[in-house]
């Protein structure tokens, strides 16, 4: 459905230059400032998946996305999008896929949310038996009649944030990109966004690729991860694999008699009950747990790894 | 022509979206259209004014040059009407509003026009139809079509210019100032015959910038003074051809420079 190879992107803008004589001296030397913000990234996606696109800010996440629909060429590399190259090919591209940006909404600010749907409906060919249809599912699913009739601009974020995912499937895409979509939603919200992503997936068998630096999404969602940093992918596989393949040493933590905390990494192949007894021996212990590795230690493991 | 169609739809649809928006700031709307009918107040003054003050200017009629001024303000009109939007190309492009543009499946450039009308400028286009009128020579059908066809033509090539510059703002670069001087070149210059600036500055006006075809080329042709212009004839007739051709031309610049639209960081 989506294959991409050795795609970059590199950014590049006339150097500014400080002091009164700044902008003159931009337009005469014309030196450019590069930023490669992506590096080489390759994956395939195969339709149905929901694929975690995990990252750091600036890792370059949401330069992809931006790829994968058209709105940039790449610097190097091959896209296809279900056969298409949507930069080429943007119009035919736009029309297979929804998209939300978390950080910027796609709605008509200044109008009550069910013009931009209406919109929306119009501008993708929607006939009106259909769109009635789709409406009254998206109001359904994802509970919209309180707001419709509400100015954009006066909707809560978590409102304008369901508007916008009613927005992207209205016209039934087979691909669906997220931008970050719970960023900055109080936890009801972003339950509301991960129930929506998992039903539009189950129901339809949309192609979800989700971009957040938010582990809980990716660990609600998705059972397959692209890991990158600094626009290189670090891992791409499935969660339970990195887990087992990444797997950091199990932690014993304990509890002080005096309320501090430590924490002992448990050496492979070192019996538990010696490392107690050991910890036990030198402090005062009021209490103690055994904490597997979670999701987050593992990839704040590979992010220092792939630091040295 | 499907498309066409699709698109001339498509385009009413969000322009009538984007009025009903603008309607939320009333305020606004009416000191906008209030600074315009001023602005056209001041402008006609002037034209009262040039007029009474050089009577025949470079051996025009005063009823001559009051044709080529309805024709220019016309031509003018017919171009910001549906293209006011460009003006704010250079914002679009740095807040990645057209990021929003790029995501759907419609021409980048009729969605970005659909942005806005510039309803400023019905009163330009009410002046320039009424001095139009008011001045036309007798003419044949044939004439009245070529008139039409001129002042499009003539808003075409308004607009090709202002299309290729605003093109450079998907660059990042600032266009705001190159385009209001190219824009006040044409309204500065565009409605006086322009023999009477002399040679190289009549040859840069109709080779480098081309401000004489908007009017003063099309103008000479319907008052039958061809014979003054510094191009030949034939290329006087094909005039209105000169607007579409540059159009094009302009058009093509865009979509290339579509491409290198960067977005924005965050
Ligand atoms: N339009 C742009 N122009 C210049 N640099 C950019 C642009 N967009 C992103 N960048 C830079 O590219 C890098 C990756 O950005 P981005 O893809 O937005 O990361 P993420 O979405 O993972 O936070 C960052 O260093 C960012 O500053
Ligand atoms: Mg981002």
């Amino acid at each position: 459905m989506i294959r991409v190879e050795s795609l970059t992107k590199v950014f590049r803008r006339p150097h500014t230059f400080s002091g009164p004589l700044g902008p003159l001296r931009t337009l005469l030397t014309r030196r450019y400032d590069e930023r490669t913000a992506v590096d080489g990234v390759s994956f395939e996606i195969s339709a149905g998946e929901i694929v975690g696109y995990l990252g750091p800010n600036g890792a370059g996440k949401s330069t992809t996305v931006k790829m994968l629909t058209g709105i940039l060429t790449p610097t190097s590399g091959l896209i296809e999008v279900d056969g298409r190259v949507p930069w080429r090919d943007r119009e035919a591209n736009a029309r297979a896929v929804g998209v939300v940006f978390g950080q910027r909404s796609q709605l008509w600010w200044d109008l009550p949310l069910i013009d931009s749907l209406r919109l929306v409906g119009d501008l993708y060919d929607v006939p009106a038996a259909r769109f009635a249809g789709s409406l009254r599912r998206m109001c359904d699913l994802l509970g919209l009649d309180d707001f419709l009739q509400t100015p954009v601009r006066q909707l809560s974020l978590g409102q304008r944030m369901r508007g916008d995912l009613a927005a992207a499937m209205l016209y039934d895409p087979p691909i669906l990109y997220l931008d970050e979509p719970t960023v900055g939603l109080d936890v009801m919200a972003k339950q509301a966004v991960r129930e929506f992503i998992a039903e539009t997936n189950r129901l339809g068998r949309t192609t979800v690729v989700l971009t957040t630096h938010d582990l809980a999404d990716v660990e609600a969602l998705c059972e397959r991860i692209i890991l990158i940093d600094k626009g290189r992918v670090l891992y791409d596989g499935g969660i339970d694999d990195l887990v087992t393949a990444y797997a950091p040493p199990r932690r014993l933590v304990v509890e002080l008699a005096d309320d501090e905390t430590r924490t002992f990494e448990i050496a492979a192949g070192r019996p538990i009950p010696e490392l107690i007894a050991q910890v036990a021996a030198e402090h005062p212990i009021r209490d103690l747990s055994i904490r597997e590795p979670d999701l987050e230690g593992v990839i704040t493991r590979i992010y220092a790894e792939s630091e040295r | 022509m499907a498309e066409v169609v699709r698109a001339l739809r498509l385009y009413w649809r969000l322009q009538r979206a984007a009025m009903r928006g603008a309607l939320q700031y009333r305020l606004n709307l009416v000191i906008g259209i209030a600074a315009g009918v001023a602005y056209q107040g001041s402008g006609f003054a002037f034209v009262w004014v040039v007029m009474h003050t050089f009577p025949a200017v470079g051996g025009w009629s005063l009823r001559e040059i009051a044709f080529l001024y309805g024709m220019r303000l016309t031509a003018h009109a017919l171009y910001v009407l549906p293209f006011s939007s460009l003006i704010g190309l250079d914002w679009l492009v740095r807040e990645g509003e057209l990021d929003r543009v790029l995501l759907r499946p419609l021409n980048p450039l009729v969605q970005i026009m659909a942005k806005r009308l510039g309803v400023g400028q019905l009163g330009d286009l009410l002046a320039g139809l009424v001095l139009l009128v008011v001045a036309l020579p007798p003419l044949g059908p044939a004439s009245i079509l070529f008139c039409l066809a001129a002042v499009v033509g003539g808003a075409l090539v308004e607009a090709a210019v202002s299309l290729a510059l605003a093109s450079l703002a998907l660059r990042t670069w600032n266009t705001l100032g190159v385009r209001a001087f190219a824009d006040d070149l044409f309204s500065k210059f565009g409605s006086y015959p322009m023999s009477v600036f002399g040679g190289a500055a009549q040859w840069a006006l109709t080779f480098v910038l081309p401000v004489a075809f908007v009017a003063y080329v099309p103008a000479s042709v319907l008052l039958d003074r061809t014979g003054e212009l510094n191009v030949p004839a034939p290329v006087a007739y094909g005039s209105p051809l000169l607007g579409v051709a540059l159009f094009a031309l302009a058009y093509r610049i865009w979509s290339r420079q579509l491409r290198h639209y960067q977005s924005t960081g965050t």
